[in-house]
Formats: C-alpha cells, sequence, structure tokens
C-alpha cells in the first residue's frame, strides 16, 4: 500500500503517518530529510526523534536524494518525512542557488517511485504550502510550484491520500485506513 | 456554475481538462465568452468586482480560483486586503455554485454538490 500524508504544519500529519507506518508492518524504515542546520533544526529534529523512540524504526538519513531499494523482497514499511524538506534540499544547494524545478521534480518522482519497490508499503508525508498566496521571493514560488506538482504526481499514483488536520485524519483517497 | 478551488499547482486547471474543457475554452479575462475563467484572485488584484463583472461570471461554466488564505497574514496591509477580498469573493460565488470542487494534491475533494442554486432557490420560496 501507498499513503500520501498532506496537511499545514504542525497539523500532526508525522505522527500520524508514524502510527499508521507501526500499523502497517513490524519492520519499519524512516528516511529522515531535515539538514541539520541550525538550532531550530536540531530541535526539530530531536523532537522527531523523541516521537520515533521506540516505534521501532531503522532510521537513514537523506537530505537531497533518496537510496536506491536494496534488491530482493519487497520488505516492511517505509516512511518517508518529508517531501517539502526533500524538495527544498534537492532544489537549492548549501549556498542557496537554485537548480532546475522540472529535473529536480522528475528525478524525485522517479526516486520515490523506484524506492516504493524496496518495500511492501511506503508511506510518504508531504505538506500543503500553495493556499498562502503567492510567495514574495521567486525561488520560494519555484519551490512551492515544486512541493504541489511533487504530491500531484504521486497521490496519482499511490491507492491513498490522506489530508491531517488538528490531529485528525481525512481521507481524500481512496478506503478509509 | 462550478467552482474550483485549490492552492498553487494542486491541480486545478488538470481537474477543469478532466471536465472536457480544453485550453482554448479557458482565459483570465472575464468579459470573453470562454465558458471558463480562470484566476479569479488575480483579477481580484485590481479590487472588487463590479455587479456587471459578476453576472457575466456567474455566466460561466467553471471559475477557477487559487486559494490564498491559509498561512502567515501578510505584514503587507494591500496584501491583507487583498487575501480577505478574495476569501470573501470565493464564499460569494460558492453560494451560487452548483458544485464546489477543492483540489488537495490533484485529487478533486467536492465540498458542495447542489443541483439549486440557493439564489434560484430563494427565488422560488
Amino acid at each position: 500500500m501507498r499513503v500520501l500524508v498532506v496537511g499545514g504544519s504542525g497539523s500532526g500529519k508525522s505522527a500520524y503517518a508514524e502510527r499508521l507506518a507501526c500499523r502497517l508492518s513490524p519492520q519499519r524504515t524512516y528516511l529522515a530529510t531535515m539538514r541539520s542546520l541550525g538550532s531550530e533544526s536540531h530541535k526539530r529534529i530531536a523532537k522527531h526523534r523523541r516521537q520515533r523512540a521506540g516505534l521501532g524504526f531503522c532510521t537513514i538519513e537523506c537530505s537531497d536524494t533518496l537510496p536506491a531499494p536494496d534488491d530482493g523482497t519487497p520488505k516492511g514499511v517505509v516512511l518517508l518525512d518529508d517531501l517539502g524538506n526533500l524538495a527544498a534540499n534537492a532544489l537549492f544547494d548549501d549556498s542557496g542557488s537554485m537548480g532546475n524545478a522540472q529535473e529536480v521534480l522528475d528525478r524525485l518522482e522517479q526516486e520515490v517511485l523506484a524506492l516504493q519497490k524496496g518495500f511492501e508499503h511506503m508511506v510518504v508525508v508531504g505538506i500543503l504550502v500553495g493556499a498562502e498566496g503567492r510567495p514574495s521571493f521567486a525561488s520560494t514560488y519555484t519551490w512551492v510550484e515544486l512541493v504541489g506538482s511533487l504530491s500531484c504526481r504521486l497521490a496519482a499514483q499511490f491507492d491513498t491520500v490522506v489530508e491531517v488536520a488538528a490531529g485528525i485524519p481525512c481521507v481524500v483517497k481512496g478506503q478509509p485506513l | 456554475m462550478i467552482l474550483v478551488i485549490g492552492g498553487i499547482a494542486s491541480g486545478k486547471r488538470t481537474y477543469v481538462r478532466s471536465l472536457g474543457y480544453d485550453d482554448a475554452q479557458m482565459d483570465s479575462d472575464p468579459s470573453s465568452d470562454r465558458p471558463v475563467l480562470l484566476e479569479l484572485d488575480e483579477l481580484l488584484r485590481a479590487g472588487a468586482l463590479d455587479s456587471q463583472t459578476t453576472k457575466a461570471l456567474l455566466r460561466k461554466d467553471v471559475i477557477v480560483c487559487c486559494e490564498v488564505g491559509q498561512g502567515v497574514v501578510p505584514m503587507d496591509a494591500g496584501e491583507r486586503a487583498w487575501r480577505e477580498l478574495v476569501g470573501r469573493t470565493c464564499a460569494l460565488f460558492a453560494e451560487q455554485a452548483e458544485k464546489v470542487v477543492r483540489l488537495v494534491c490533484g485529487i478533486p475533494v467536492v465540498i458542495k454538490d447542489d443541483p439549486v442554486p440557493v439564489s434560484q432557490k430563494e427565488a422560488c420560496s
């Protein structure tokens, strides 16, 4: 099963995605995407680690590119958290200069779909960022479009899409989980 | 009329195409005779709609508007007023629409499906 979980900041989408992954399989892999750049990201990473502690995830750090799956039998569930960070890391380099958004979009879509082949289940956390008007910076707009387009492409191919609001999962595609 | 809303790159136009309209039937000019109006949010940059434009828009098959009111309220007064206006105008058109569809990651979520517009119901009662 492939599930896309979206929602705004602090909506509880990661916590929901973790619970869902736990229900789907006892064999759990977590792909962490946040780059540790300053005290705020350190704190967020620590918060997410605490949230996951004891849930039995094997964590793989992958800031701007996803690992290719192992050959062999698909194993357990993989949780990718999240598309917003992954897209930002892939679109901008450390100095902040921007790459080609179309290429990044195609590459990330392919990487997510390739990765899925290595697992029985995949849960991907996205973020809804396109509904607050046109961002002041052109580069931010490019990132918003990238996250939106990538989410649309994955949602079209996934079995289930869930929007989390105030911690409540609302299924917008597929059967209730 | 069908009102189609959603954030940037949420799949609004792709959804309108799935209803059977091609790109030549869509534009952002309220006075054109094309059945689909795009970018209501951008039209509102110039200010509130006058009654003539509103009437013209109510004759469209489909109105597409970007959702702009979520996230942080902007510091800039003009941006704040525009976001407010887009939200209020969407609510007005939604009242008149038979159907309102909100796109989430390209998935159409029908948030109103009422074959009889409110205005006609009131006219009947």
